[in-house]
């Protein structure tokens, strides 16, 4: 069991996703960073999906009711496990009546932290994943809060064979401050100007604060619109369109100043004209990076997607390998 | 009858393709997006994760290392072409009363709050969508908005969301307002807004950039499942029905949610079969004709 002794800023139970229900109206949810949480759990020797907390900002404290494995990755944060400094990266064994705290991250936005066995809250439609708006999944639908008791699988078999196995430097993320988002163009951008795809291009866009998990907002630069008249049904101003079902990544432009990349517990549709499509790679990248942090939009084919959707994927069944050589 | 262009497919990053089936919103293109959802769902396709059907369009989600985006899309394009009769779509469906207080205090105290946001600051939601479509008299406002049914054309934003599209009126007689110029970040619970051509009920707190014209006595989403109608479900929208709006003042807004609240509240509503068919060829007659009685 996991007692939590103070919730943190943002602390929810997050797995991989949950699928097959976007034509409700529900997002799929899960780890913002998929690449940074999945390691965690490799680190572990638990199956990829296996649910684990995803901490924002500044982390929970939480008491370890018993023994067992844990790992800490993405945003790179001070964790103290009782009083001494917790390596991030690695799996470490924790024993009952153990104090995990946390300081606030400095880089990046989301740490992740995994158990042996998963936290057992129970699935709702096929997920553990939090998704607050609607109250969903995850511990009773909502972040946590002091006084909450998560239970945990027992340790898995072989679990503590696993102590002291880390992830090599190569595969750590970067922690710049600046990004570069690949996107493939299309979706409903029709009624942006040549010249509004190319300044969006060109520019440098800012995060702004009103930033989460339900969507990025970005500033910084000026995209036209084309002069043509509305279609029917979609609102008069230029950036409206017959509302559409949106693809997690779509880049909306609601008005010329500001694009909105929409995020795993992403509203599923709207009425604003999208740009393109941010890759679902990146989406790692957008949901570590901080309010007033700066990106640029790269345009990439559907082949060059898949290019970088497999790179990624070798890129962990390679150390997968390398965790299993280990120890 | 059915006569539309060609359907317009573009990728979605590496995990979706959209499809527009046309740019403008009618009735006949929702037929069709429901015909070709039922349609790709009998064939149980391995590797579609999603299948989304909206007002003009649709969109698949896929898992590409299944699936190759190429070969789907060469696939969705054929289906488009050959297996998208509306004229064979049946439907069985509710017609459901959804009691408005139009014009409320939530509805200006929330134009107010995020005025900033807004295309005419000096004027509420009300007011501006009164304004947009030629109105003065505020009681012909509300008499136009809901004198018919909307066609629960596509449901999402967030769970419980229907997008609902009025039946039987000509083009120049559907109330249309645009969207907020930036999002706002707050909107009520059961919040009634306008959108392009389009009406919804907000189902939780959340974002929004529809007009907000009135609340909504009946919640369209219950997490507790304290309801009766909605014991089955957590959503009162399905794709394919009918939701009419009918104005209530206060006193009788105030009952029905304190009804609500209770769990005794049941939903007015009757159960149709809808043909797409038969309203492209009567129109307006056949709306009325389904809702007599009701």
């Amino acid at each position: 069991m996991l007692r939590i002794r103070e919730g943190g800023l943002w602390t929810t139970v997050q797995d991989t996703g949950r699928q097959g229900y976007y034509h409700l109206g529900l997002p799929p949810s899960g780890a913002a960073d998929k690449y940074s949480f999945i390691i965690g759990n490799l680190l572990l020797g638990n199956p990829v999906e296996y649910a684990g907390l995803e901490m924002t900002l500044l982390g929970p404290v939480i008491e370890f009711g018993k023994k067992t494995i844990i790992a800490l990755t993405g945003a790179p944060v001070q964790a103290f496990l009782n009083n001494r400094l917790l390596p991030m990266w690695e799996a470490v064994a924790v024993d009952e009546g153990d104090v995990l705290s946390f300081r606030f991250c400095k880089k990046g936005v989301k740490s992740y932290l995994c158990v042996s066995g998963g936290i057992q809250v129970p699935e709702v439609l096929g997920s553990r994943s939090t998704y607050v708006l609607s109250r969903l999944g995850g511990y009773e639908g909502r972040k946590l809060v002091v006084g909450d008791e998560l239970m945990i699988g027992e340790p898995l078999p072989g679990a503590f064979k696993q102590i002291g196995k880390h992830v090599p430097v190569e595969f750590i993320p970067a922690w710049d401050d600046a990004k570069d988002l690949r996107v493939v163009m299309g979706v409903s951008g029709n009624r942006i100007s040549d010249e509004g795809i190319k300044t969006f291009l060109d520019s440098e866009w800012i995060v702004s604060a009103e930033s989460d998990r339900v969507a990025y907002r970005y500033m910084g630069s000026s995209i036209s619109f084309e002069e043509h008249a509305p279609p029917f049904g979609a609102g008069s101003s230029s950036s409206n369109v017959v509302d559409f079902a949106y693809p997690i990544g779509a880049l909306m432009v609601p008005n010329e100043g500001e694009v909105i990349v929409l995020l795993n517990d992403a509203t599923s549709g709207g009425g604003f004209v999208t740009i393109g499509t941010v890759i679902s790679t990146d989406l790692d990248l957008i949901a570590q990076s901080r309010p007033m942090s700066r990106c640029r939009f790269l345009t990439i084919t559907v082949d060059q997607a898949m290019q970088a959707r497999m790179e990624r994927k070798k890129q962990l069944i390679r150390l997968d390998e390398t965790l299993k050589e280990q120890g | 009858m059915f006569t539309l262009p060609e359907t317009r497919f573009d990728f979605g990053g590496d995990e979706y393709i959209y499809a527009e089936i046309s740019r403008d919103m009618s009735a006949e293109s929702n037929f069709k997006a429901l015909a070709i959802v039922n349609e790709l769902r009998e064939r149980n396709i391995p590797g579609i994760v999603d299948i989304v059907p909206s007002n003009a369009s649709y969109l698949v989600r896929y898992n590409p290392e299944i699936l190759s985006p190429r070969d789907l899309l060469d696939y969705l394009k054929e289906i488009d072409i050959t297996k998208s009769d509306p004229a064979e779509l049946n439907l069985s469906i509710r017609m459901v009363e959804i009691p408005t207080w139009y014009d409320d205090p939530v509805s200006r105290q929330y134009s107010e709050r995020f005025k900033n946001r807004h295309q005419e600051p000096t004027l509420s939601n009300f007011e501006f969508a009164m304004k947009a479509n030629g109105f003065t008299d505020k009681e012909a406002f509300i008499e136009a908005h809901s004198r018919m049914p909307n066609l629960i054309t596509m449901v999402g934003f967030l769970p419980g969301t229907a997008w609902g599209f009025p039946l039987g009126l000509e083009p120049g007689e559907i109330i249309q307002t645009p969207k907020y110029l930036s999002p706002r970040t707050h909107t009520p619970r059961q919040g009634v807004g306008i959108g392009g051509a389009f009406t919804v009920v907000y189902p939780v707190n959340g974002t929004g950039s529809y007009q907000l014209i009135g609340m909504s006595a009946v919640p369209v989403y219950d997490a507790d499942k304290r309801l009766i109608d909605l014991e089955d479900t957590y959503f009162l929208a399905r794709p394919g029905d009918l939701w009419k709006h009918r104005p209530i003042d206060e006193r009788e807004y105030n009952q029905i949610v304190a009804e609500v609240e209770q769990g005794t509240y049941r939903y007015h509503m009757k159960q149709i079969d809808f043909s797409p068919q038969e309203y492209v060829i009567k129109g307006k007659a056949y709306i009325q004709e389904l809702m007599e009685g009701f």
